[in-house]
């Protein structure tokens, strides 16, 4: 790809920008609370957004039918596992697993 | 920095590291298939440093998107660290520019899970939290190295690589549900998101169900608040 330095050098700056800036800036003030309580709403909102936007999705169009969209069961597992254990290492585990054995079958 | 602090540091960091392996290799095999050089998967690595984040561009540069409107939704992806950053900030206080500005940059959500409940239950100080952050930063840029290189060899299915990423974000999301508005802002997200996937077919309809579900969350926050609040001050004074 031609453009990957592009790619790299803007992903590293929106990267490093929130990183960097609060712990820089905020170590003598105190944010306003409203607004870091509804800071915690980002990361589930995204998360959700993210998952959604690919588990139900199969060649870029709406599919929940878990034959054809293989991504569906897996995910109910995963689902299970993270809330089971809360392990990253698991879920992936599992996720992995569960998808590749489907791949195999179908 | 002394051989001791490395040592502790180190320790607590194993798990993290094992984890980063697996899906350190995983997304250099989905960034090489992206068309990403291997010697670009090392340099993004060591510069970007955001699993979920080279995860992410891979599958939008393969589903054809444009390179600022991944960077874009990177940087939304990325909007969770501000908070980690500055709920960190107080640890780091006595510490120099130079410093936080490694430290910030070897901020993942992982290694903000581990420093922060050792920082909270105390000692732990931030030259172990930096050892600890360094050695999972190595293991994540040496890994998706690794990977790069496997996927230039050998042919790999990407739709099993890039579940390891949907499986990774399935487990970040449970581990936000930290209350019921949660629960619910994270199903508004997702029901949003799939509905404006279907009527707009763009990616924009991440972020769009993003700030509507961050704020129905908020706003359902800020209402059970009101509603019980009054009856405590309503036994304190009358109006």
């Amino acid at each position: 790809m031609n453009s990957q330095w592009t790619l790299i050098a803007g992903m590293a700056v929106v990267t490093y920008i929130p990183r960097l800036l609060p712990m820089l800036l905020l170590s003598k003030k105190e944010i306003s609370p409203s607004f870091s309580r509804w800071m915690t709403y980002i990361p589930v909102s995204i998360f959700a957004a993210l998952v959604a936007s690919d588990i139900f999705f199969w060649n870029g169009t709406f599919n929940i039918n878990p034959v054809i969209n293989i991504k569906l069961l897996p995910s109910i597992l995963v689902f299970l596992i993270a809330y089971k254990t809360k392990s990253l290492l698991w879920s992936i585990a599992i996720g992995l697993g569960g998808i590749a054995l489907l791949a195999g079958i179908f | 920095m002394n051989i001791e602090t490395i040592k502790s540091g180190v320790k607590i960091s194993s798990p993290v590291m094992i984890s980063y392996i697996a899906l350190g290799v995983a997304c250099g095999i989905v960034l090489y298939d992206a068309g990403v050089t291997v010697l670009g998967i090392g340099i993004m690595s060591f510069f970007v440093y955001a699993g979920a984040g080279q995860f992410l561009a891979a599958s939008m540069i393969v589903l054809g998107a444009s390179i600022p409107s991944v960077i874009l939704m990177v940087f939304f992806l990325n909007l969770r660290h501000v908070l980690m950053s500055a709920s960190l900030s107080s640890f780091v206080k006595e510490k120099s520019i130079g410093f936080i500005s490694l430290f910030s940059h070897v901020l993942t959500d992982e290694s903000y899970g581990l420093n922060y409940t050792k920082f909270r239950d105390g000692n732990w100080s931030p030259e172990e939290a930096m050892a600890m952050s360094l050695s999972t930063y190595a293991t994540w840029v040496i890994s998706t190295i690794v990977g790069g290189a496997v996927g230039s060899q050998f042919q790999v299915n990407t739709i099993i690589m890039n579940y390891a990423l949907i499986a990774m974000f399935s487990c970040m999301l449970v581990l936000q549900f930290i209350s019921l508005e949660h629960l619910i802002a994270g199903l508004v997200s997702a029901g949003t998101t799939v509905l404006l996937m279907v009527l707009i077919q763009h990616n924009i309809s991440l972020v769009i169900a993003t700030v509507i579900a961050s704020f129905v969350g908020y706003y359902l926050e800020v209402r059970k608040n009101r509603r019980t609040k009054p009856d405590i001050e309503g036994s304190n004074e009358i109006e």
